[in-house]
């Protein structure tokens, strides 16, 4: 039987939850529900509900879009849910959760990284 | 009364051409055409909805509309797509009468009265600023919140901007993200193209008003600033080319007559009013402009309110006074001749 990739809502009472990224879209084109599964789960098994979606490609504006239903995931967050790092990250940098140490870090990361690349071309640009 | 009719026209054609002479002397002869018009926004000083939304200008509002059912029911276009196919019936005078009442409730319908309100403000508030995330993401993140039973209005769409500030998202992302996550059936993500400056020049030429204030009506919220550009400048295009009848028994026309009635314009409709001889809608638009401007008339008869507004409010005196001085001794004539039939019935 087909499920919807909403969620089924049916899962066991104690089982242990998460919020996850579940992986949609097609080859060379991610696109991301944000799901609350139970962790013992398969990524493509039926979930238990989706509340929220990602999308990693920048639109025509060099936007990323992401919804969250706030509600619920609050809802589920109370619960004892989990959450993935990089849902955890994405709902930091809405302001939702606490900024994730990992985005800062990653953020250092690439501030090094653009430095050492302006650093590397300048005795090119000396020897013209 | 023919030829006061002719006089007053020309009246009002000739101070038309000494305005556009004024134009074509003060403006370059590039930006005279359409741009000639400016936009008009209810900018909120005073706000115009709870003037709009009182029960005796919506009222006054119906009035003018003249609500013709033929014109509300008549065939629309819908380019391929057929929705049903008439249905002739025979009826006996009771049912056609049954008939008729029920297509006057859809009426109510049909002629909803597009809101009038004041343009809304920027939204620009900052809610947090971390510098410390610059060079996490070479694109910004939009974040929805898609909890239900949320207004579109009062959603929360959030931006986290590539140096780190997160911020309230401007309208018009508001709108494209609404649209997206919230579709509203035949609204498009991106403006039409008809609402381009020189695509809407060339629909107002042909004259097509209602298809340029349905498709507003549709697209865009009533508080847009550009809808509220599109409409005004429509609007005065239609005043100034006396095409009422156009508007007339559409949802339109409420708002229409406001916005003149707003920025008192109603000189021209109040005059073909006059010389079409509904002095009931001439009543009803001068005390329409008594109601927004709180302008108050000595007297309380409504012949006379008309003529204390020609007096003291209005721009093109003459042309109004002539009509209405027309349609007095119209109607003195007529009720001359009403008596004297009366009489010759012996029924006086």
């Amino acid at each position: 039987m087909l499920v919807p990739s909403s969620g089924t809502g049916q899962y066991a009472a104690l089982s242990a939850k998460i919020i996850r990224f579940v992986r949609h879209g097609c080859t060379n084109r991610p696109f991301f529900h944000i799901v609350v599964a139970e962790r013992r789960r398969e990524q493509f098994e039926p979930v238990i509900e989706q509340v929220g979606s990602y999308d990693p490609m920048p639109n025509e504006r060099n936007e990323k879009l992401v919804s969250l239903n706030l509600e619920r995931i609050a809802y589920w967050l109370g619960n004892g849910a989990d959450c993935t790092k990089p849902v955890q990250e994405l709902l930091g940098l809405s302001g939702f959760l606490p900024i994730h140490p990992l985005s800062y870090m990653a953020a250092w990361k690439n501030r090094q990284a653009a430095e050492a690349a302006v650093v590397e071309e300048k005795p090119e640009g000396d020897h013209k | 009364m023919s030829v006061f009719r002719h006089f007053s026209r020309k009246l009002v054609l000739n101070t038309f051409k000494s305005d556009i002479k004024l134009q074509i002397n003060t403006h370059c002869s590039v930006c005279l055409r359409f741009l000639s018009y400016q936009p008009i926004h209810y900018d909120g000083k005073p706000d115009p909805g709870p003037v709009f939304i009182k029960k005796e200008v919506q009222t006054l509002l119906r009035t003018l509309t003249r609500v013709d059912l033929a014109k509300v029911f008549k065939k629309r276009r819908f380019g391929e797509t057929q929705l049903q196919q008439p249905v002739y019936k025979f009826m006996t005078d009771e049912q056609l009468q049954e008939a008729y009442e029920e297509a006057k409730k859809k009426v109510d319908t049909f002629l909803q009265i597009p809101p009038v309100v004041a343009v809304r403000k920027p939204k620009d508030k900052v809610l947090s600023k971390d510098p410390a995330l610059q060079g996490l993401d070479t694109s910004a993140f939009v974040f929805t919140d898609i909890s239900y039973g949320v207004r579109d209005s009062e959603r929360m769409i959030l931006v986290r901007e590539t140096d780190g500030t997160l911020r309230e998202a401007d309208w018009e992302t508001r709108d494209r993200i609404n649209q997206l996550y919230f579709p509203v059936a035949q609204r498009q993500i991106q403006t039409p193209k008809m609402f381009q400056d020189s695509n809407l020049e060339d629909l107002l030429k042909r004259g097509e008003y209602n298809f340029i204030l349905d498709r507003a009506c549709l697209q865009f919220d009533p508080n847009d600033p550009l809808y509220q550009k599109i409409v005004s400048i429509t609007y005065q295009c239609v005043n100034d080319n006396n095409h009422f009848n156009e508007l007339r028994s559409t949802r339109h026309f409420g708002s229409f007559v406001f916005f003149l009635a707003w920025n008192k314009l109603i000189d021209n409709l109040l005059l073909d009013i006059i010389e079409s001889e509904h002095i009931e809608e001439a009543k009803a638009l001068v005390e329409l402009y008594s109601h927004i401007h709180q302008v108050k008339y000595e007297s309380k008869e409504n012949l006379q309110q008309i003529d204390e507004y020609i007096k003291n409010h209005a721009s093109k005196k003459a042309a109004l006074e002539l009509a209405f001085q027309a349609y007095k001794n119209a109607a003195k004539r007529k009720g001359e001749v009403e008596e004297g039939i009366k009489r010759a019935h012996g029924l006086s």
